[in-house]
């Protein structure tokens, strides 16, 4: 603390040690089983699975309580398969940027387009958003794998009757651009809701008399969201940014549950699916621990350079 | 009121119905295969070529669905209690006290947030092998109260920092304790951010799926988005059941949703100004 007298507030006294103790301790007491779950539930584990990803760890160490440490071995391996260069890091940075894009551009044009409707029509269509937001990440893949269902799906049948295509004659799910194209589909569906919530009920707050004003000065539409709507915003698409980069850096469930999904295709394995089938289908615990701490520290490298560039101090 | 032209009217109504089909035809898609006599047989028709219920009589009675929505249901139940209460004794401290480190436990809530679930798989699933809480529910709803209670948390901090201080004052001033304010001030007046905040809760430990399908092991004890796996089969699936289990698994979670909404802006606007 600052050692300088302190001129706002005159100290009547110094309160004794136990009275301060008094006064400090309530917040901590309500705040302790929140702090107790989360440390052994998250906080515990992290530490654990970079402990775990130094070890050659498979079942036989967890029955016999055995440790072997072989330090940088799972990373070397890791990094030095082409698997993970030319298929798994693709997967995983393609994929996200092209969600990220796709879900930051689909939310903002429909929050803006809310945003010129009158209000009984804005909240009919907000409410089939929530539709979208709410259905579940697992019902939502089935029902993707099911509109592109090769032999009788919904895509199948419209390609077949424009005569594109013949049902059953083609199966999306082994070809990589197909099958990261349905998910991206499946997670922009999933992912655009929030984000159009919430800049929508940002664009509600901007003050009115800001476009006024550019208005008179004689700004076209175009002109009015680059130099109005987009620096009064910007900590709310600084905000929606990051969020969606981390949440589609990981999406698991998503590809997981598709055809192949599940690590049986290995040309469309990311990295959460690759850390998973490692580690519960082969049970090598250590290299999928190594590539889960690979994965978090992507995640951690990608949040600290958006919150440095995006994020000013004062927007928090 | 401007007057707005009719080509702009044509526009803003074309507008609404991308929007709406956008929003809604997944949704829509899988409602009419679950009740479609044919199912299998779907193509690009609009309409079901029927109505039926064979496929819920198939998935509910045939496949014991109700199982997996029992389990289900006691996990998200057991998590929603859980997490409401902890997280209500956390937000009334980050709102109502101003100590020491307080902004750091508070962008801690938020930084967790970030951990990737699959990081965490790995250390959870060992620790609970080697506890024997694999296959318990116990241990399910332990996991899912670590996933909701920061966003409970940070949810409820609103809340509770939209009450006025002065009705606590008031408590106080009528000779109630810390204890009595909270219940009789603090608790009621909290109680639409709490019931948001719980359905958050619940619709986390209800959709959640690597926790469930990495610890449940023994199918009598499978949660609903893994027991859905049950209607697959290598190549095939029956595509009726699996969009009639998907909608028992997807409508609690979309009405809940879609209602909620609502009493998440009007708690948030209403609070007790009033007094």
């Amino acid at each position: 603390m600052s050692t300088a007298p302190s001129t706002a507030a005159p100290s009547v006294r110094r309160p004794s040690r136990a009275a301060r103790l008094r006064r400090a301790l309530p917040p901590w007491l309500l705040l302790a089983p929140a702090l107790i779950t989360l440390g052994v539930l998250l906080l515990w584990p992290m530490i654990r699975v970079a402990d775990l990803s130094l070890q050659k760890f498979r079942l036989r160490h967890l029955l016999r309580g055995e440790r072997e440490y072989i330090v940088l071995e799972n990373y070397q391996k890791i990094l030095t398969d082409d698997h993970l260069w030319l298929t798994v890091l693709p997967n995983t940075i393609g994929f996200a940027a092209v969600c990220v894009a796709a879900t930051m551009l689909v939310g903002t044009v429909v929050a803006l387009f809310l945003n010129t409707l009158s209000t009984p029509w804005r909240i009919i269509c907000t409410t089939a958003i929530m539709v979208a937001w709410a259905v579940p990440a697992l019902t939502g893949t089935y029902i993707f794998v099911w509109l592109f269902d090769p032999h009788s799906g919904f895509v199948a049948g419209v390609l077949e009757w424009l005569g594109l295509l013949e049902a059953d004659t083609v199966n999306w799910w082994n070809n990589r651009w197909a099958f990261y194209g349905i998910a991206a589909l499946n997670v922009v569906y999933h992912g655009f809701p929030f984000i159009a919530v919430t800049i929508l009920a940002g664009l509600m707050t901007v003050p009115k008399e800001l476009y006024e004003a550019a208005r008179v000065d004689g700004a076209g539409a175009w002109r009015r969201f680059a130099s109005v709507t987009v620096p009064t915003m910007r900590p709310i698409f600084a905000v929606c940014l990051i969020l969606s980069t981390i949440w589609d850096f990981k999406v698991f469930t998503q590809i997981y549950l598709m055809p192949g999904g599940d690590g049986s295709n290995r040309s469309v394995m990311n990295l959460g699916v690759w850390s998973y089938t490692e580690a519960a289908g082969q049970g090598h615990y250590g290299m999928g621990a190594a590539i889960a701490v690979l994965l978090t520290a992507l995640l951690l490298v990608i949040s600290v350079v958006y919150l440095r560039t995006l994020l000013k101090e004062d927007d928090l | 009121m401007r007057g707005p032209s009719p080509a702009r009217r044509i526009l803003t109504g074309f507008g609404i119905a991308v929007v709406l089909i956008y929003a809604l035809f997944p949704f829509y898609w899988m409602l009419s295969t679950a009740v479609d006599p044919h199912a299998d047989a779907r193509g690009a028709g609009l309409l079901p070529s029927g109505f039926t219920l064979d496929h819920f009589h198939r998935v509910l009675v045939e496949a014991d669905f109700l199982q997996y929505v029992k389990v289900s249901l006691l996990v998200a139940l057991g998590t929603v209690v859980a997490s409401g209460a902890i997280a209500l004794l956390a937000a009334v401290a980050v709102a109502r006290f101003r100590f020491r480190f307080r902004s750091v436990v508070l962008i801690m809530v938020l930084v967790v947030q970030m951990v990737p679930l699959e990081a965490l798989v790995i250390p959870l699933f060992l620790q609970a092998k080697s506890l024997n809480m694999l296959n318990s529910l116990l241990g399910l709803v332990i996991v899912y109260l670590a996933f909701s209670l920061p966003f409970a948390i940070w949810n409820l901090r609103g809340f509770v920092a939209a009450v006025p201080k002065e009705l606590e004052e008031a408590a106080y001033v009528d000779g109630a304790s810390w204890w009595r304010m909270f219940r009789s001030v603090l608790l009621p007046l909290v109680a639409p951010g709490l019931v948001a905040t719980s359905v958050f809760s619940f619709i986390t430990a209800w959709n959640e799926f690597i926790f469930a399908l990495t610890f449940m092991t023994d199918s009598s004890k499978y949660p609903v988005g893994v027991g859905l796996r049950t209607f697959f089969t290598t190549n095939t699936a029956e595509w009726g059941a699996v969009m009639a289990a998907s909608t028992i698994i997807a409508l609690p979670v979309v009405v809940f949703f879609v209602l909620v909404q609502r009493n998440l802006a009007s708690g948030l606007t209403a609070g007790a100004v009033k007094g």
